[in-house]
């Protein structure tokens, strides 16, 4: 039902939730993986263009949702790693399809957000859909993303199954729209190890 | 492995909550609550003594995660607290501090009690805490675990009881919860499992007359229900709907009004004609120490409005300060509506908050932000540089840099 894989958790809850997987846990319920080739590659609403290093697994996405802008990458699975790709997200739009009524909501974006705002925005998704317990950010500063002037956010947290887990999202506002390339990963080994590709993907991005 | 251990936690949840729902037709009164168990009590009836081997693993789980706040003081204080309003098994009790932003507290049946981050934020006041852990302590000391245990097997059989507990756990929560993250939102999920009506207001009568003996004024208790319903009853406003969370703590559902008269009246009749008593606001806030901006961080940016400016609230009735300004800055922020002109309250808050010496350092740059997008260059150039000054090491320093003189 909800296409909310824009980090590993969500994957996790989306599949109970609408396939009620049960409590087994293991091995989700996605049909739905498909082959990325190391090779230019548009994403998200199209409207942007990567060349990953090395194959990747694309996690397809799911019906209604006002959120077409997004898609979702993973190497061993999205409870180690995930790189979700935000394309063109418009004013007024949440990262992850949710209803006006729920408690707790990822804040809306807005064309005229600074950097901190963004951040705190991807703050309060991890905390609110992944369940994050603890949430530390590392380092936030000016970084140039598609030709214009955006940022770099590095960030850890302690999620509630009890893993570290580290991030790093590239972002920019480009015509009043966001584009950002989020990498996410169990802080021992799998942030690390995938790290390099996270940013020759970046290197690599361009809006087609 | 995963599984048994999920499983494990959420029956324990389901002994552990189930007891704590439903509301009772007569009121039970605190001199007739008479503890049923002694210091040192241990599992008598094979039975129990099975339920006991299964909850001490669950202990075992809770102890060891790594969602535990195990800051010394503040644990050895809630230690006391327990000793202090635990009646004759106060020395068997043990405490652990969950850090998990959910207004609530689960007592185990063998004597431990899970509270969890929310709830200390949500506390004006140690006689406050100490009512919520004097309620806890009640179930522990009335056995109403194991009465309600036993009451659940004679109506239906334990395994498919723990499968229910687990399966809804899971459904509702999301497999992918941590263990005790859903242990602090069961009670979500237990109001459907209502059985003995009893046993809550028995909880209810016992943890006033605990509360009474032990020094604190009894009608601290319902002072945090009723923060606990207008909390719930501002969230769903904001959210357009009617109040639909219930909670293992304190299950409002269907009658908080009538509960809440009996809790008035019991506090009343164990009352001290002439006494005075004192709230221990301070030692509570001392015992909070440096956790408290935390906990309001940990809560605020749930981005659930109207429990948040209800607590922000409720921690102001005691005086407004800078770090409460500043929250109340976040929560417009976040919420960020522009048809209700958030943007401009969130503005608001944090040069409210500046004009505090306590202002927290990130209260001067999101001051600063507000001042730069509504064009006022020169004033955020100072906001920013305070913040600098504040916080020479901040992870953002460069962007901050960079927005002072871009």
């Amino acid at each position: 039902m909800v296409r909310v894989r824009i980090f590993p958790l969500l994957a996790a809850m989306s599949v109970s939730l609408s396939a009620c997987a049960g409590v087994g846990g293991e091995g989700f319920g996605y049909g739905g993986y498909s082959l990325i080739r190391p090779k230019e590659v548009r994403v998200g609403d199209n409207s942007m263009a990567v060349t990953p290093l090395r194959e990747w697994n694309k996690i397809s996405a799911r019906i209604f949702t006002d959120i077409r802008d997004v898609e979702d990458w993973t190497q061993n699975g999205p409870y180690l790693d995930g790189i979700s790709f935000v394309t063109g997200l418009k004013d007024g739009k949440a990262l992850v399809y949710q209803r006006s009524q729920d408690d707790r909501q990822v804040p809306k974006f807005r064309s005229n957000m600074t950097a901190p705002e963004i951040a705190a925005i991807l703050e309060s998704l991890f905390r609110v859909r992944g369940g994050a317990i603890e949430y530390k950010v590392t380092a936030l500063a000016p970084r140039p993303f598609l030709g214009v002037s955006g940022f770099q956010y590095d960030y850890e947290h302690l999620d509630s199954d009890e893993v570290r887990r580290k991030g790093r999202a590239v972002g920019a506002v480009v015509d009043g729209k966001l584009y950002l390339i989020l990498f996410d990963a169990a802080r021992s080994h799998y942030y690390n190890a995938l790290l390099p590709d996270f940013e020759a993907i970046v290197q690599s991005a361009r809006r087609v | 492995m995963s599984w048994s251990r999920r499983s494990l936690l959420a029956a324990g949840g389901s002994l552990a909550a189930a007891s704590a729902t439903g509301i009772a037709e007569a009121r039970v009164l605190p001199k007739d609550m008479v503890p049923l168990i002694g210091p040192g009590y241990r599992a008598v009836d094979p039975d129990e003594k099975g339920m006991w081997q299964q909850m001490e693993r669950v202990e075992e789980e809770v102890s060891g995660s790594n969602l535990l706040i195990k800051d010394p003081q503040l644990t050895s204080y809630l230690g006391d607290l327990i000793g202090h309003v635990g009646g004759p098994a106060a020395k068997d009790m043990r405490i652990y501090l969950a850090r998990i932003p959910e207004f609530n507290a689960i007592m185990f049946p063998t004597g431990f009690a899970v509270v969890f981050s929310g709830l200390l934020l949500r506390m004006r006041n140690e006689a406050q805490l100490a009512g919520v852990v004097a309620h806890e302590s009640a179930h522990f000391l009335r056995k109403h675990q194991l009465r309600q245990w036993r009451d659940m097997r004679r109506k239906t059989d334990i395994f498919s009881f723990v499968a229910i507990g687990a399966g809804l756990a899971g459904g509702v929560a999301g497999v992918y919860a941590g263990d005790l993250v859903q242990l602090g939102q069961l009670g979500t999920i237990l109001s459907l499992l209502k059985y003995n009506r009893t046993i809550e207001a028995e909880a209810d009568a016992m943890g006033v007359r605990l509360l009474a003996e032990a020094g604190y004024d009894p009608m601290a208790m319902s002072e945090t229900w009723e923060q606990l319903i207008g909390e719930l009853d501002l969230s769903a406003k904001y959210r357009r709907k009617r109040r639909d969370r219930s909670f293992t703590l304190f299950e409002t559902h269907p009658s908080p009004d009538s509960r809440m008269a009996d809790l008035k009246i019991s506090a009343a009749e164990v009352r001290q004609p002439g006494k005075t008593y004192d709230a221990f606001r301070d030692r509570y806030l001392n015992a909070l120490g440096s956790i408290r901006p935390t906990l309001l961080d940990d809560q605020v940016k749930l981005n659930d409005p109207g429990a948040s400016q209800y607590v922000v609230e409720t921690l102001a009735k005691d005086g407004w300060n800078g770090l409460l300004r500043f929250y109340e800055g976040e929560v417009w922020r976040l919420r960020n509506s522009s048809k209700l002109g958030d943007e401009t309250r969130a503005a608001q808050g944090y040069a409210a908050a500046v004009a505090y010496p306590d202002a927290p350092p990130d209260a001067w740059r999101w001051h600063g932000i507000m001042l730069l997008k509504s064009g006022k260059r020169l004033e955020a150039h100072a906001a920013f540089a305070r913040y600098l000054q504040l916080a020479p090491n901040a992870p953002d320093a460069a962007l901050v840099r960079q927005m002072m003189n871009g």
